[in-house]
């Protein structure tokens, strides 16, 4: 399965939306104007992850993971690299403790980042679906990718198709990208996708 | 799996909110969907001093209204969308504010990091629940680990910014030894040419006087290298010690003038003074002061063409002394003028290769001047425009008599043309000496003006030679072997003067420090020669001592 092109613009700009309250969210929040963008977003069935994310997240990864469960269910994770999940945290702590490495207060305030992201992606979703999805408190975990895709992997039976957002935060003249991806089975992705037609073509009306 | 009746079911949810209630290491508060409190744990009662029995049933925003200041009510409207938010220490510092021990952390408020969950029953958010952690130690101890690994990244950089520093110095030394090696190897090659032909015998006599005067010349412009290296190397290690006295500036800079006169008229260079008499006098010490003087003379005679002029001056500039050299000569460039006073660093090699030197004498010059509290600076309109060197010394009020310079720097004087003073005629000098090369230079230049030398090579033999040869003058080397020059002098001095205890003496040696001369002069020694000792120079000197004969 594969995203149309119109179907793609119209997930971009969703997420855009979601973005834009992000980012005031988190401008207001550290005082310092944050703009969080959403160049590309692509489809791609879980077996392609490894590949999809090798190349751009070499090393350790900081993932910030929340699971999702309702009518619509399934995995949300914010994945940074190790330079760039340090780097994010020193620009939104406005470089009080610059380091260069994540230690417990550094990982609360990525996890904290993370949660707001996800939820504000996963409640736009919601709200367009109609739908009330629960989420569990959010976990940060640094590991390798491979660690990180064999424990969500890991005993899906289903076949599951991969929501990959690329993201950018942009602080201060810096820009610290990562990818956002949502893991979803088939029959949430259908849903998701006939809605997000639905809302293409009443916006085409409005 | 075991079957829990509703009963137990009951029992485990009772037991649950007991644990909860009592035992549970997190503040636990429990709202309903309108945010009024249903639970407030012990440990919050414990650290908000504040009983459950006083917040039940109250609205959460109302019993804490700075929440709704700090904008934090917006993180339970959206918990009760269904939402879970995380509030991180670092962004927030506390959800509720409650006290903690200052003095073990620092912080006047617990630091806390709080979750806040909805509860869901059949889809819908019918409550909150949030859990407050104490951090506060954590964030006292991250915030010292942090100070600490700044520190030690400081310290590495200082530690990295030291070692290049110490790598450029030493790539500096390496460079000046190379130079310097080569500088010294120069003359010596000339000198050896010019000896091993004169040891064959096969030179005539014209062929023969050359040979000499190429390796006088030779050794003089070595003697001068190595009088150079000595004074960098003394200015280096802070052991340059000025002998400083209230002097007047024109006699010193006419010595000077005295001195490279020769090399001057050489190059056919026109040396001309404007002398203001009433410039100084200064605090300084005069043979330094000469020194620097004649660096720069030297230094506009190498570098002005032959035909050239070379200007000295001067003259009173408020309240300081601005002594000028200016020449007519080849000029600096615009981009070496700021380094012309660097030590080791010499302008392009092609120059120094055509002029010679190794570039030491300007930055002695700065050296010595900034000791006198001086500056000094160079000025030139570009390459073949001259240059002009401005020497400034802050003037003094007059405190006490002027002393005049009293030596001369070595002069390039023929040995055969020492004039000799008629005093010299006919006296005797006891030479004590334990190289037999400088004895016989000695006794050479003496008996050239008529005087009767003995030549000894250690203090006992001195002692015996004062006894039998009755000397008129004395002159020892002070580094003797056994005995050296103070314990010979104080022997001579212990004895009567019917058995020669007050004949004149100078002292010779190498060690010409300030401190070196005050120790020969007070040890009983009238007059202080620096080696390596200049013909004239110690013909002057015996006669100086001759003038005191009958005096003590």
């Amino acid at each position: 399965m594969e995203l149309t092109d119109r179907q793609s613009d119209a997930v971009s700009e969703l997420i855009n939306i979601a973005f834009a309250r992000t980012g005031a969210a988190l401008s207001e929040l550290t005082g310092q104007r944050v703009i969080l963008n959403a160049p590309e977003v692509s489809m791609h069935p879980t077996a392609e992850l490894p590949k999809v994310l090798a190349k751009f997240l070499p090393g350790e990864i900081a993932s910030i993971h929340q699971v999702f469960a309702g009518p619509v269910a399934g995995d949300a994770l914010l994945l940074l690299n190790h330079d760039g999940a340090v780097r994010l945290t020193d620009l939104l702590t406005d470089g009080q403790s610059p380091s260069s490495r994540l230690d417990e207060s550094a990982r609360e305030v990525l996890t904290e980042v993370g949660n707001i992201l996800l939820n504000a992606c996963l409640g736009m979703f919601g709200n367009l679906l109609d739908v009330h999805v629960s989420f569990s408190v959010p976990r940060l975990h640094l590991e390798t990718l491979d660690e990180l895709l064999d424990s969500l992997l890991t005993g899906k039976g289903e076949p599951q198709y991969a929501l990959v957002i690329y993201t950018a935060f942009q602080i201060r003249d810096s820009a610290v990208r990562g990818f956002l991806v949502m893991v979803l089975s088939v029959a949430s992705l259908d849903r998701l996708i006939q809605e997000v037609e639905a809302w293409e073509e009443r916006q085409g009306q409005a | 799996m075991t079957k829990t009746g509703p009963n137990e079911e009951t029992l485990l949810d009772a037991a649950l909110l007991r644990w909860m209630n009592d035992l549970a290491g997190h503040g636990i508060l429990i709202t309903d969907a309108d945010l009024n409190i249903r639970a407030w744990n012990r440990w919050l009662e414990e650290h908000s001093e504040v009983s459950a029995a006083e917040v039940i049933g109250r609205n959460i925003l109302e019993v804490y209204t700075e929440l709704e200041k700090r904008r934090l009510d917006r993180h339970y409207k959206w918990v009760l969308e269904g939402q879970t938010r995380v509030l991180s220490q670092r962004l927030h510092g506390h959800l509720l504010p409650l006290p903690t021990d200052t003095s073990l952390s620092g912080f006047t408020e617990m630091q806390q990091t709080a979750r806040i969950s909805p509860l869901i029953h059949d889809g819908r958010v019918i409550g909150t629940i949030t859990v407050i952690e104490d951090v506060t130690e954590r964030v006292a101890r991250e915030a010292e680990l942090q100070a600490q690994v700044e520190a030690r990244t400081q310290a590495l950089a200082r530690e990295k910014v030291a070692r290049r520093e110490a790598e450029e110095a030493n790539h500096l030394k390496d460079e000046f030894l190379a130079t310097v090696s080569h500088e010294l190897r120069t003359p010596l090659t000339a000198i050896l040419g010019w000896s091993n032909m004169a040891l064959t015998g096969k030179l005539n006599a014209e062929a023969h006087d050359r040979a000499l005067e190429t390796i006088h010349r030779n050794a003089q412009s070595q003697n001068q290298l190595i009088s150079d290296l000595l004074d960098v190397s003394r200015i280096i290690s802070g052991k340059l010690r000025l002998d400083l006295r209230t002097v007047e500036l024109p006699p010193i800079i006419e010595a000077a003038i005295e001195a490279t006169r020769p090399a001057a008229d050489a190059k056919d260079i026109l040396l001309t003074t404007e002398l203001d008499p009433r410039a100084g006098p200064i605090n300084g010490d005069a043979d330094r002061l000469q020194q620097v003087i004649w660096n720069l003379l030297t230094n506009a005679i190498k570098f002005t063409p032959g035909g050239g002029r070379i200007l000295v001056r001067l003259e009173s500039v408020g309240s300081q002394v601005e002594i000028t050299v200016e020449d007519s000569g080849i000029g600096i460039s615009r981009e070496f003028l700021p380094h012309i006073f660097d030590r080791f660093r010499q302008a392009d090699p092609g120059t120094n290769r055509m002029h010679g030197g190794m570039g030491l004498g300007l930055s002695i010059v700065r050296q010595l001047v900034e000791l006198h509290g001086g500056t000094v600076r160079a000025e030139s309109e570009g390459e073949g425009k001259g240059t002009t060197f401005v020497v400034s010394l802050p003037f003094v009020a007059l405190r006490e008599e002027p002393v005049m310079a009293e030596r001369t720097l070595p002069t390039a004087i023929n040995p055969l043309e020492i004039e000799c003073p008629p005093s010299l005629q006919g006296l005797r000098v006891l030479v004590v000496d334990d190289e037999a090369d400088t004895r016989e230079l000695l006794r050479a230049v003496l008996e050239h003006c008529k005087s009767e030398v003995v030549t000894v090579g250690s203090a006992s033999e001195a002692l015996e030679a004062l006894a039998q040869f009755r000397p008129d003058v004395l002159i020892s080397d002070l580094g003797l072997p056994e005995e050296d020059g103070y314990v010979l002098i104080d022997k001579v001095r212990a004895l009567s003067s019917e058995h020669g205890g007050q004949t004149p003496a100078a002292a010779l040696t190498a060690y010409v420090r300030a401190e070196d001369r005050m120790r020969v002069l007070r040890s009983g020694f009238q007059l202080h020669v620096p080696k390596p000792i200049e013909p004239a120079e110690l013909v002057a000197v015996v006669a100086n001592l001759a003038t005191r004969l009958g005096k003590g």
